[in-house]
């Protein structure tokens, strides 16, 4: 009798899979080009945040469009930042530092350019959501360095960096800002919620004795 | 086993909100789809969107079935 032949795992292609890999195709022919110009990756990361900041001003100045352009470059450099460094063997735990401290500053900066927005158009109320939705942002990588310092791993929540960027050029291309902040709000609330229970439940299965 | 009726659906919800599932899964898209009906769909005078204009395809398909 043939031996039973272990069933090859089913691979699903996911179509926020497939936009990813459609993505890679020209950020790789962008990295191939700063690797072959051995362009510092600390450098990519500050334009990165240079850009933003311009993406900032164009929020602030109601250019929506003009803004989702600007983000989709500055996140160009953001994202093929750590790639390069791997590249040309260039990764260090400053890079790590500086790449973090740097992505904190374009996230405040684009929170603040629709926070001058919405003061500026008399909107109290949507002031408050996107100074809450900054706030719960920051909150949402603080809680993960704080946690990793004390737990192996606590990548829990849905609400990271790259799904907050990529809703913020989803409203700024399709003029739907106020719906992307209260997604942003309400989800950055729960990735908060979902890392402090995450943290809670590893240290307290740490600290349970065990029995022989 | 005696599962109740209602442990499938809150088990989903409590999957959704306590979130550990990696990007490109089948509940990540699921996710993604839910977000991107919320923020296309609602019309934006619900959400009382200061800078949106138009009220969006909801509010559109009502006012057609009306």
């Amino acid at each position: 009798m043939a031996p039973l032949r272990e069933a090859a795992p089913l691979t699903i292609m996911t179509f926020t899979g497939f936009i990813g890999d459609v993505c890679m195709l020209p950020l790789r022919a962008i990295i191939a080009v700063c690797v072959r110009w051995r362009i510092h990756p600390n450098v990519l990361t500050f334009i990165g945040v240079l850009i933003n900041v311009a993406a900032a001003w164009a929020l602030a100045a109601r250019r929506f469009v003009l803004a989702g352009v600007v983000m989709v470059v500055a996140n160009i450099f953001d994202f093929i930042d750590g790639k390069v460094a791997r590249e040309l063997q260039m990764e260090s735990p400053f890079g790590g530092f500086w790449d973090s401290v740097m992505d904190r500053f374009s996230d405040i900066s684009l929170f603040i350019g629709l926070i001058y927005l919405y003061s500026n158009m008399r909107r109290t109320d949507y002031v408050m959501i996107a100074a809450l939705a900054m706030m719960f942002a920051i909150l949402t990588s603080y809680t993960r360095a704080r946690a990793e310092s004390i737990v192996e791993k606590c990548k829990v929540g849905f609400m990271e960096r790259p799904e907050r960027i990529v809703l913020f050029m989803i409203g700024a291309f399709t003029n739907r800002m106020g719906a992307v902040l209260w997604v942003i709000l309400v989800l950055s609330i729960l990735t908060v919620a979902d890392r402090i229970y995450f943290t809670w439940r590893e240290l307290n299965a740490r600290t349970k004795p065990t029995i022989a | 086993m005696n599962r109740s009726p209602l442990t499938v659906p809150l088990r989903a919800i409590w999957n959704a909100l306590y979130w550990t599932h990696e990007r490109a899964t089948w509940q990540y898209d699921v996710m993604v789809i839910a977000i991107l009906a919320f923020v296309w769909l609602t019309p934006p005078d619900w959400l009382r969107d200061p800078t949106a204009s138009g009220t969006g395809p909801i509010a559109w398909l009502i006012h057609l079935f009306r």
